[in-house]
């Protein structure tokens, strides 16, 4: 059963098609990933299953309906711009988005205190919006997002701009969410955030969608001849090597494409007479992040060679 | 329509307006500048300064007749005037007046009177001074003096006092009010007052209210606030609770400021200057009111409207002149048909929807509207926010998402079509 179905979504802005034909279905108590770069149209889609834009063509149903204001009702979304109101009290604040989502009273109340003191910021409920600084407000927007409690929760880019702590801190609550049975949807540019926390995703590239499905089975699919290394020393000599197909640096690990899969024995077996410290060696493993390069940066390539 | 979104909506505009402090400033200090500057100018109109007048004349009776009537006159009783006299013929009166100009200019003499032996035929005087331009000296002296040249003039002729006293008298021009009521009253200067008052705080008042929500428009689109309000509300139900609670705020304003008109209609507290006195009743005020509610939501919308379509309030100034001269023309039509409230202008104006916000309740207060020109300005203005709205929400909708370049009127006609 999925919470949530997206049908054939298409958007265009004047010439520019932004969404182009997007489906995908987000399953129940998940943690959903919306992938891509820059520019990708993951704003866009979010913004037509948030009932922002009107999708030129396709649906997007809840549970078996098309959503309206009763999906509304239930989400939390945090967008990517931020914004607040500068001059209101920072409980008053709080109280607002929840009364506009139809919660208001002594409970609302109690709940914007809880999470005030959670995230540290209660002594400064009284004060106004504009006098606290930037990570702060990001706190006083994502609080607003999840005060009402609500069954889903989308996130755009929720990490940009947050401290390390911060970040903790959210994704500590974004995982207690998912214990809870909420449901999470969040994009992201950053594929290792999405690595390490959803159990969904769908890359988007060029408004299309290139990739979806459970993130251990898109590994799984992908990381057949890979390797993911760490390692201390020089593994130059690897470049001419007959049984490797491609090298990628990614920084902290290296990932090592062979010829065949049943090469990574003979792989560290090398790797240990040529004197390279092995820190960490995965067979079949393939971040996230080679996944997108490999099949953004070939649809690039493609278009690219299109246009030359 | 209204549900509990935008309930919320209007109360967290209400929150915001009444606590503001331009609000608390304008609502209290507007009526204290309105009443102190009628009370300063009657102040400086009494505080006259002391004048010195020299009064020549070419005979000596003459001189005598006028010494007798302004020395007895009321004009001597507060001692604001001194006169001395003078009798010498026309070519002296040259010398005298070059001998004067020092002390003239110095202020130390105030004017000199000249009455001419010509002023028995023609009543031709003259008047020499540093300002001779002073409406309020001429009106004092023109009684005393006009009464020494008729007594003169009929002098030698027999006249019994009654016809003299009449030869004397000024015209009174009273003029009198015709309603459909039985009674024909005496037209007061009150409702003359009134209306000006009327107009200038409807101007006012649609001003201010249009600004702040156009402003409130920008800053939510600039601070990107409304992209998380559109998560919980629609872009209409935004729009109809920020009319709404603007709407209120305008007219609790609107009440505190005409408060002390509607207690001296209503009550017999205040007791006004029998020539002040307003005959309007409380139902010109009831409809005053409700065709203003009526306005402020056509007018809101449109300042709305304008605020989606722009990024930042400089764009917004200059791209808001069409909604600005829907509030200034029909102010000068007020103001200018106060003096002519049956022109062929102010016909139309005051049925004209938008036009009608502010001509129709002024005309009314000067002149008697039959009521069922009442009902239908306010069925027009009624109809017109019906179609206005869906216009000026289409617009919003597109519009307080979009950010960057400033829009062309012609795109913004096309987001009409949009299906956003």
């Amino acid at each position: 059963m999925y919470a949530l179905e997206v049908k054939n979504l298409t958007k265009t802005f004047d010439k520019l098609v932004a969404v182009d034909n997007a489906s995908f279905e987000v399953p129940e108590g998940s943690i959903f990933g919306l992938i891509g770069r820059n520019g990708a149209g993951k704003t866009t889609t979010i913004r037509m299953m948030m009932g922002i834009y009107l999708p030129d063509s396709g649906e997007v149903v809840l549970r078996g309906v098309k959503v309206g204001q009763e999906f509304k009702n239930q989400v939390g979304y945090l967008p990517e711009e931020r914004g607040l109101y500068k001059k209101m009290k920072v409980l008053d604040t709080l109280l607002y988005f929840a009364e506009l989502k139809g919660k208001s009273g002594r409970d609302a109340h109690k709940k914007a205190e809880e999470y005030l003191k959670r995230f540290e910021l209660y002594d400064r409920r009284l004060s106004k919006i504009e006098d606290l600084s930037k990570g702060n407000q990001q706190k006083i927007q994502f609080i607003a997002t999840i005060l009402h409690d609500p069954e889903f929760i989308i996130l755009d880019e929720p990490f940009s701009g947050l401290d390390p702590i911060n970040t903790n801190l959210l994704k500590e609550i974004i995982l207690e969410m998912k214990q809870r049975g909420k449901v999470i949807i969040f994009s992201t540019h950053l594929m290792d955030f999405a690595e390490k926390m959803c159990d969904h995703v769908v890359m988007i590239d060029h408004g299309k969608i290139i990739l979806k499905g459970s993130l251990n089975d898109i590994k799984s699919k992908y990381a057949q001849r890979n390797v993911s290394l760490t390692y201390d020393g020089d593994i130059s000599f690897l470049k001419s090597n007959p049984i490797v197909d491609k090298i990628a640096d990614y920084g902290n690990t290296t990932g090592i494409r062979l010829k065949e899969s049943n090469q990574s024995q003979q792989l560290l077996k090398m790797l240990i007479e040529r004197n390279v410290v092995v820190k960490k060696f995965n067979a079949n493993d393939i971040s996230l992040q080679e996944i997108f390069i490999e099949l953004a940066g070939n649809e690039t390539n493609g278009k690219e060679a299109r246009n030359g | 329509m209204v549900n509990h979104r935008v309930l919320a909506v209007i109360k967290r505009e209400l929150k915001e307006k009444l606590m503001s402090k331009t609000f608390i400033f304008m609502t209290i200090l507007l009526p204290l500048i309105m009443f102190g500057g009628i009370g300063i100018q009657l102040l400086l109109q009494r505080d006259e300064a002391k004048s010195t007048i020299a009064l020549v004349t070419e005979s000596p009776s003459l001189t005598e007749s006028f010494q007798t009537e302004l020395l007895s006159s009321d004009l001597m009783k507060d001692g604001k005037y001194t006169f001395t006299f003078y009798t010498m013929n026309r070519d002296d009166l040259k010398g005298f007046l070059d001998k004067k100009k020092q002390t003239l200019l110095d202020g130390d003499l105030t004017g000199i009177v000249f009455i001419p032996e010509s002023a028995m035929k023609d009543k031709k005087i003259e008047y020499y001074s540093k300002t001779p331009t002073n409406p309020s000296l001429s009106r004092r002296l023109e009684s005393p003096l006009n009464k020494v040249l008729i007594d003169s003039y009929f002098h030698n002729r027999s006249l019994s006092l009654e016809e003299l006293n009449f030869a004397r008298k000024g015209i009174d021009f009273a003029g009198f009010k015709v309603s459909k009521e039985e009674k024909i009253s005496e037209a007061a200067v009150g409702n003359l007052v009134l209306s000006f008052i009327f107009s200038f705080l409807l101007y006012l008042s649609l001003l201010m209210t249009g600004q702040l929500m156009l402003q409130s428009v920008i800053e939510e689109k600039s601070n990107r606030i409304v992209e998380v309000i559109i998560s919980s509300v629609s872009p209409k139900e935004l729009m109809t609770g920020k009319i709404l609670g603007s709407a209120i705020t305008a007219m609790i304003q609107m009440v505190i400021w005409l408060s002390p008109i509607i207690l001296i209609i209503s009550t017999t507290l205040f007791a006004l200057p029998a020539e002040l006195t307003v005959s309007i009743t409380m139902y010109h005020i009831l409809f005053l009111l409700l065709n203003f509610a009526i306005g402020l939501i056509l007018y809101l919308s449109l300042f709305g409207m304008m605020g989606s379509i722009f990024d930042n309030p400089q764009d917004a100034q200059s791209g808001m002149w069409p909604i600005m001269l829907l509030i200034m023309i029909p102010f000068f039509i007020a103001v200018s048909m106060m003096q002519n409230p049956n022109s062929p202008i102010a016909n139309v104006a005051s049925l004209l929807p938008i036009f009608s916000i502010m001509v129709m309740p002024i005309k009314a207060t000067v002149v008697e509207v039959p009521l069922w020109q009442l009902i239908m300005c306010l069925v027009l203005n009624t109809a017109t926010i019906f179609l206005i709205f869906p216009i000026a929400g289409k617009i919003y909708r597109v519009g307080i998402l979009r950010t960057g370049r400033k829009p062309k009127w012609s795109e913004v006609v096309k987001w009409l079509k949009y299906k956003y």
